[in-house]
């Protein structure tokens, strides 16, 4: 009998064993969303949105990040979260103070989302119930929220494929998703859904700035003729008329297939616009920056910001009002590293590119943003934590 | 009694055991060079393919067919997907595609940057991908839907050498 114990135990730990070794690096758990997005409040309180396992909680810190409050549950019961590489919850802060949250679910195994949002009027202290950004079911997803600087409204957009589902309905065809928006309507709903544009490409995030008083500008990925998927950015003439297609460059990336891998935009007090984005064209490969001197004309011939082999990901520009800065991730065969670049001459001439932040294991994307003249950058890492660093002054 | 008792149990639960050896082995740091040794000196195709990739999935059928007519066909299948997927549910798909028998890796370390420059620095993450490796260990990348009769002239010229 002792035998019989000895070989039942033999078996049971060989099985352990084995299940233990599928589940290191946790992939047998649910895949989960590991991102931080940070925003500014016009108190200089830094709010820090973060999105873990199954919900959604928002911190603060009035120390630049040097410590934060207790964290607050933006979702009440627990939520199959979007966890996608290029998905994130967002937070913005209207001029009052009032905080916006948003962010996506899936709905079911073929990655159908359902985006939410939840207000803060107690000064981030609690938040409403999430309530969807509109009334439609068939998908959203990357949602993502700006308030407009002149008004203090907030501006929504997200990828909807609700015109996809109609077109299959009828038997046509339609590749991608569209790229749907909403204004709000007083703090307690989104008003109606308007499709700007059909066809775009249907998973990667999109960037907005804004023009002008109720003028937002989106950068995204398109789907253009041949499905050739490279960006484009629509500038609205007022709040409700969405302007034309103005394509940033001419990667002719064909690709049937979404490379999660979305843009960045920023938009400088001279009116000028800056974009920067991946392509994996043949003849164009990593990561490049263009900009136009207005809203108006072409973009201009794109630069390189990395060499590809390098792995360069995930850029983000921001202007501070001053100067117009500019990271993104690359990998050197054992660290990911974040590089940055400013410019003082809207974008014609950039600084070299310096590394300011690394790390040895997963990170979100680098994010950034400014108060008060000072812009930061916000990086989640895995070994780390969360860390917002100053981008000093170069000489 | 004792004996057959323990025999019996032994013998239940041996089909559990195997049934591990089937899942997708975890793909970490460093795999790549042991999937390579394992292969070496053998002609191989590496097929990279994801969970959360809808071409992909639309692709496997295709790979389950091409291995039924090619015997010679040494194939390798890796779920690449940047976020990794639960080993059971890219085992049920590959199962589902008839592909459940085929030497199977899925990622396993959120780090995808480190495991896609240990296969390819070049490697943007895009999905999906065949490397075809020769004899000699010289890989030739087919990006996106592979062209099948790309592959199987070059399965054509690795039999004649």
């Amino acid at each position: 009998m002792r035998l019989f114990f000895t070989l039942l135990a033999t078996l049971m730990l060989a099985g352990t064993a084995a299940a233990q070794h599928h589940n290191h690096g946790k992939p047998s758990a649910a895949p989960e969303a590991f991102t931080a997005t940070p925003a500014f409040g016009p108190d200089g309180t830094l709010w820090l949105v973060r999105a873990t396992a199954d919900k959604i909680v928002v911190v603060k810190s009035t120390d630049l990040g040097k410590t934060f409050s207790e964290p607050v549950a933006v979702t009440p019961e627990p939520m199959n979260l979007d966890w996608g590489p290029d998905a994130r919850a967002r937070i913005a802060v209207d001029p009052k103070g009032g905080l916006i949250v948003t962010f996506a679910i899936f709905q079911d195994k073929n990655f159908n989302g359902r985006a939410f949002f939840a207000r803060s009027k107690d000064n981030g202290a609690s938040f409403t119930p999430p309530r969807p950004i509109t009334a439609d079911k068939t998908s959203q997803r990357f949602e993502t929220v700006a308030v407009d600087p002149s008004s203090g409204r907030v501006f929504a957009t997200w990828l909807d494929k609700r015109n996809g589902a109609k077109a299959r309905a009828s038997g046509r065809a339609y590749p991608g998703a569209a790229l749907a928006y909403a204004w709000e309507d007083g703090d307690a709903s989104f008003g109606k859904t308007e499709i700007a544009l059909d066809n775009t490409c249907e998973c990667c995030r999109l960037g907005v700035a804004f023009a002008g008083p109720g003028r937002p500008a989106i950068v995204f990925r398109n789907i253009f003729p041949g499905s050739v998927r490279d960006h484009a950015v629509v500038t609205f003439k007022d709040a409700t008329t969405p302007g034309p297609l103005r394509r940033v460059s001419a990667d002719d990336w064909k690709i049937e297939a979404c490379p999660h891998h979305g843009p960045t935009i920023a938009i400088a007090p001279d009116g000028s616009y800056h974009v920067a984005w991946f392509t994996d064209a043949p003849s164009r490969k990593g990561l490049f920056y263009a900009r136009a001197d207005n809203g108006n004309v072409p973009f201009g011939a794109p630069r390189a910001l990395s060499s590809p082999n390098r792995q360069p990901a995930r850029p983000y520009l921001l202007s501070d009002g001053q100067a117009l800065h500019l990271v993104w991730k690359e990998f050197d065969g054992t660290k990911s590293v974040v590089r940055w670049q400013v410019s003082r001459d809207s974008g014609r001439q950039w600084t070299e590119a310096r590394t300011i932040a690394e790390t040895s294991d997963a990170s979100d994307h680098p994010l950034l943003v400014a108060y008060g003249g000072h812009a930061y950058l916000s990086w989640l890492t895995k070994i780390e934590g969360y860390r917002l660093i100053p981008l000093e002054n170069q000489p | 009694m004792r004996k057959a008792a323990i025999l019996a149990l032994l013998l239940a639960l041996a089909p559990l055991c195997n049934a591990h050896a089937a899942d997708p082995q975890p793909f970490e740091r460093g795999s790549w060079a042991k999937l390579r040794a394992a292969h070496e000196g053998q002609p191989t195709i590496v097929h990279l393919w994801g969970l959360t990739c809808a071409p992909c999935l639309t692709e496997l059928p295709e790979w389950a067919k091409l291995e039924k007519e090619r015997p010679d066909m040494r194939l390798v299948l890796l779920a690449a997907d940047p976020v990794p997927q639960p080993p059971a549910r890219v085992e049920e798909m590959l199962t589902r595609t008839g592909l459940g028998k085929t030497e199977s890796w899925s990622f396993a370390d959120r780090f995808n940057e480190r495991l896609r420059f240990e296969i390819d620095p070049a490697w943007s993450g895009e999905l999906p991908r065949t490397l075809m490796i020769d004899r000699e260990g010289k890989v030739t990348t087919l990006s996106g839907v592979a062209d099948l009769a790309e592959v199987k002239a070059w399965l054509d010229r690795q039999a004649k050498r």
